[in-house]
């Protein structure tokens, strides 16, 4: 397993994709389905496998308009792995 | 008001190329001749999309014995729902694999039986393993999402670590390793499914490490066999509230087994809307929700999750579909469930080996075609 990096394009994995619209936006993948919170669903919406990581976490600081980067990026990075776990995100 | 279901299992045909001894399939399968038309299916997956269910399950018997199987994927991809094939890969083909990807399929479920052909065959009733481990490569290839299923028990539950390797051998993104539930035709073979104390409790461990050495390359799920735990599991995420069934001809039903509970009025959506039997139907109805619990549900911390179990399986051991799941250490019939596992931890497991080459003709009862 590649760790997460600057240059990672992260990505859903096979058989996950969105659903629905404004409030009934969802996640759907084998046996499963996600609704997520504003931020989650910001970070997970940029992940289109062009973007790198690196422009995701840039995107973020000044779309919240964030005085922490650091944060942002350790916070992304931490969810993007969890996720990579359960298999609905590659990098 | 009632939550929105969550998915529906659409239960296309029951025909199927397999028998195998566990089938979900209830005893009284429903006939060719009764099954739904293409534009019924199509107006199932219309009203399921409006009722703010998410995925379809198609799945039978072998929904790939519906020659109109592309349509069904087409119509309920079109209605926005995530559509997943439940299938034995009998009658999937490059071309037709190929054609249900286009038409919007986003998940493939391939069964397999056993790791070593002989037993897998012995179990399926059929010669398939050979053509599954030609199938699953194609699966691989195609863009749509791809789970094994492994379905474990008494016969082949000691040597799940090569059944695991061969499902990791396919690259699945996802492994669901299924003990028996006792229902359909598993119940009728019951006597030679269910395994030891000491198999379950090896079978978890060894599920458990691969967990642990496949974290996130395959997602594994697993079925734990629920006469061995403490308490019931949460059956279809509790009575009408999650999930529901739709039989060949089109009767609706809260779980796969629920019909072999007796004053039971199942509709169907030849003559009702989808949504009306979903919130207001008697069948429905019977054991949502907390009401119709008796103690020591009622009263039970646990009842919000796990909802007092099973109903079907109550009525199947104890007679009575409103009884606590006996499975459950509080129940007050969970005797009949320990006297039933002391009776099976007396016997030492057979050896599936031996078992191939010397197969009583008697020793299982198959899931015949329906008539």
């Amino acid at each position: 397993m590649p760790d997460l990096e600057d240059s990672s394009q992260p990505r859903l994995a096979t058989g996950c994709r969105w659903t629905g619209e404004g409030s009934n936006r969802t996640l759907v993948y084998p046996e499963g389905a996600l609704r997520l919170q504003e931020t989650a669903m910001a970070i997970l919406e940029r992940c289109d496998g062009q973007r790198t990581f690196q422009q995701i976490v840039e995107e973020l600081v000044n779309a919240y308009n964030a005085s922490d980067p650091g944060k942002i990026r350790q916070d992304a990075s931490v969810f993007l792995e969890r996720l990579r776990q359960k298999r609905l995100v590659d990098f | 008001m009632v939550e929105a279901p969550l998915a529906l299992i659409a239960e296309i045909t029951h025909r199927c190329p397999l028998h195998c001894v566990y089938c979900s399939n209830p005893e009284q399968m429903v006939s060719p001749a009764s099954e739904l038309s293409t534009q019924q299916w199509q107006r199932v997956f219309e009203e399921s999309a409006k009722l703010g269910i998410l995925h379809v399950h198609l799945t039978g018997g072998e929904p790939l014995a519906r020659e109109d199987l592309i349509k069904l994927v087409q119509s309920a991809h079109q209605h926005g729902l995530y559509t997943n094939l439940i299938t034995s890969g009998v009658g999937l083909s490059d071309q037709k694999l190929e054609a249900l990807v286009d038409a919007g399929l986003d998940h493939i479920q391939l069964s397999f039986q056993d790791s070593r052909e002989a037993a897998a065959n012995w179990i399926a009733g059929t010669r398939s393993h050979a053509l599954k481990l030609q199938i699953a490569p194609m699966i691989r290839r195609s863009k749509a999402a791809f789970t094994v299923n492994i379905v474990i028990h008494r016969q082949n539950v000691d040597h799940l670590e090569e059944m695991i390797a061969l499902a990791e051998s396919l690259e699945p993104e996802r492994l669901e390793i299924a003990h028996v539930q006792y229902y359909g035709w598993a119940w009728k073979n019951l006597d030679t499914l269910l395994p030891s104390r000491d198999q379950v409790l090896k079978s978890l461990e060894k599920i458990t490490a691969a967990q642990k050495r496949l974290e996130g390359k395959i997602r594994i799920d697993a079925v734990v066999p629920d006469y061995y735990a403490r308490f019931p599991k949460a059956c279809m995420g509790g009575w009408g509230r999650r999930q529901l069934l739709i039989d060949p001809s089109g009767t609706v039903l809260p779980c796969h087994a629920a019909a072999v509970i007796p004053g039971l009025r199942f509709e169907n959506v030849r003559d009702r809307a989808l949504e009306w039997i979903w919130q207001e139907s008697e069948s429905f109805q019977k054991f949502r929700g907390e009401s119709w619990m008796p103690e020591p549900c009622r009263s039970c911390d646990r009842r919000a999750e796990d909802f007092g179990g099973c109903r079907c399986q109550a009525f199947m051991i104890t007679g009575d579909a409103a009884a606590t799941d006996p499975v459950c250490s509080l129940a007050p019939t969970h005797s009949l469930i320990e006297q039933k596992l002391s009776q099976m931890n007396s016997a030492v497991p057979e050896q599936t080996a031996q078992l191939v080459s010397i197969q009583p003709q008697n020793f299982w009862v198959y899931r015949p075609q329906p008539k």
